[in-house]
């Protein structure tokens, strides 16, 4: 093991969703305080790679290194860097009137795993909490119920739900599905600004590939395998893009910025 | 006239409350009730509530089998409601069918084979009405021990696993990347929710055990939005209907179950009443007002 490893070292994975392999022989690895997009077609297996990265889902094959430490077969870390790792899924499972305000859940973020009671508080704890809806323009929603807010709310409580207590690897997976154009431009500046001060490595799930272009420092090409990886101009360009989506993909660049995307 | 006869009536409840078999009964509807609103208030926001109705017509099936093999029902629930109970969970969890509509199959089917279990016996001492509406009037001391110390044991077990049991909730995937054992907190609520409802079978009845799981927690939910509050809520709600629904079986000479399952269904109109008419600060102080929130 080297001095500095990896924050993540993934190596030869697959990972098995029914009878087929949703992900072959799958290797990457991120640098710190990189930020590396994963991207490709519906069921391409993106979604089964990050659970397997984070020990949701069983290995087929193949070994995962999170901040130096070996992934258990069912996903076992040790506590300290289990409590490094935050992650944002697409959605929460929010019915009417869920009985939980924005000020718990991001509390819950700063409690440790296992058994405890720190959900009943202490200042260091309310302190951290306020910090967070502070830096994530949460603070007007403390007293409100998780399922009264708007898509866009929801994700920056999201980001509150990991800020408040220091992390290394950050995991979204299509964090901003279900946002229209300017929630999703606010949430990716906020998680830009939020991962230059905090130090995150981050690894995004995201079909956004004009977001991805800009904003990231490597693309993984999945479609199964890894059919590509590299910096976002040379992963991102069109004969790959063709390659990875079919040839009925367009690149194209929006007027208003002049940047590349897909359509 | 009236005023005699209702003092009448309540100087019979005081003397009906004097019993050690009502004393036992109100101390069983508070702790049965409290249980099942504070089991319920995690079970409905799980969406278990349905899951909670099929293993109570489950322990009818157990209750049956025990009989049919001459060993004491009490004996054979509790193991039978755990063990149909992960059963059932790894049904819903590998068929790939609907939840509801597989536990509609399960609940109504085991509920056949009660019924015919029970035709070939002769006889049953304990009959059916108070297998199906519970018998709260015969709980005995032992009964209210294992019920206290379930309480209390669903208590601690809850508190402790607080945060795992909301990010759950919430979703499995961000309770797993967060250090929570989903499957083993899973495993152990379904077990603790068999548990808590073969226990209070005798005391609520088989047609009634879903109502105390489900009515105090729908309420509490209406007029609460922090978690702790809201799990506190229904369990109060729980024990208290209850409490009120018996003392009105007393008062009226009704069945004791069905009047404590109208006092709660009374209970959450009020909720849903005051919910209503509440309108709550940003600071999450809720005044009295004319418009929903």
């Amino acid at each position: 093991m080297t001095d500095n490893p990896p924050v993540l070292l993934v190596e030869g994975l697959s990972v098995r969703r029914g009878e087929q392999l949703a992900v072959e022989q799958v290797s990457f690895q991120l640098a710190r305080e990189t930020d590396t997009a994963l991207v490709g077609p519906n069921g391409a297996g993106k979604s089964s790679l990050v659970g397997a990265v984070l020990g949701l889902l069983p290995r087929a094959s193949g070994t995962v290194q999170i901040l130096g430490h070996a992934l258990g077969p069912a996903g076992e870390l040790p506590r300290a860097v289990r409590a490094q790792i935050a992650y944002l899924p697409q959605s929460l499972a929010l019915q009417g009137r869920f009985p939980l305000t924005v000020g718990e859940f991001v509390g819950f973020g700063f409690d440790p795993p296992g058994l405890s009671l720190a959900w009943l508080g202490c200042r260091r704890r309310s302190e951290a909490v306020q910090f967070a809806l502070k830096r994530t323009g949460c603070q007007d929603l403390a007293q409100r119920r998780l399922s009264e807010l708007s898509g866009g709310q929801l994700k920056r409580v999201l980001l509150a739900f990991c800020v408040v207590r220091p992390r290394q690897l950050l995991v979204l997976d299509e964090a901003q599905a279900g946002l229209d154009a300017p929630s999703s431009e606010q949430f990716q500046e906020l998680l830009l600004e939020l991962r230059r001060q905090e130090g995150w490595t981050v690894l995004q799930v995201s079909h956004d590939l004009e977001m991805v272009r800009r904003s990231c420092d490597l693309v993984l090409c999945l479609n199964r395998r890894l059919r590509c990886s590299g910096a976002p101009d040379h992963a991102l360009s069109a004969a790959r893009l063709a390659e990875l989506y079919g040839p009925n993909v367009v690149p194209y660049r929006h007027q208003h910025d002049g940047v590349g995307g897909h359509g | 006239m009236t005023g005699l006869a209702a003092m009448a009536d309540v100087a019979g409840l005081l003397e009906v409350v004097g019993q050690p078999f009502m004393q036992r009964a109100l101390l069983g509807g508070l702790l049965t009730g409290a249980l099942g609103g504070l089991l319920g208030s995690f079970a409905v926001l799980r969406q278990l509530s349905f899951f909670s109705d099929a293993l109570g017509h489950s322990a009818l099936l157990g209750i049956s089998l025990g009989i049919l093999l001459g060993i004491n029902p009490t004996l054979v629930l509790i193991p039978f409601a755990v063990l149909f109970a992960l059963l059932v969970n790894q049904l819903v969890a590998r068929s790939g069918l609907p939840a509801d509509a597989l536990l509609n199959i399960v609940y109504s089917t085991s509920l056949a084979f009660a019924v015919v279990a029970l035709s070939l016996v002769e006889t049953y001492r304990g009959g059916i009405q108070q297998l199906l509406f519970g018998d709260i009037l015969g709980i005995s001391w032992s009964d209210l021990t294992v019920i206290a110390v379930l309480l209390m044991g669903a208590l601690i077990y809850l508190a402790l696993s607080l945060r795992a049991q909301v990010l759950l909730t919430l979703n499995s995937d961000l309770a797993g990347a967060f250090g929570v054992g989903a499957s083993r907190h899973r495993l152990a609520f379904i077990v603790l929710l068999a548990v808590v409802v073969a226990v209070s079978i005798k005391a609520v009845g088989v047609l009634l055990i879903s109502a105390f799981v489900v009515i105090p927690a729908c309420g509490g939910r209406l007029v609460s939005r922090h978690f702790p509050l809201y799990a506190l809520i229904s369990a109060c709600l729980g024990g208290g209907c209850a409490l009120l629904g018996l003392l009105g079986s007393g008062l009226t000479n009704l069945p004791s179950g069905p009047c404590v399952v109208i006092v709660q269904f009374a209970g959450f109109l009020l909720a849903l009443l005051v919910s209503k008419t509440t309108r709550c600060s940003p600071a999450g102080v809720c005044l009295h007002s004319g418009r929903q929130p």
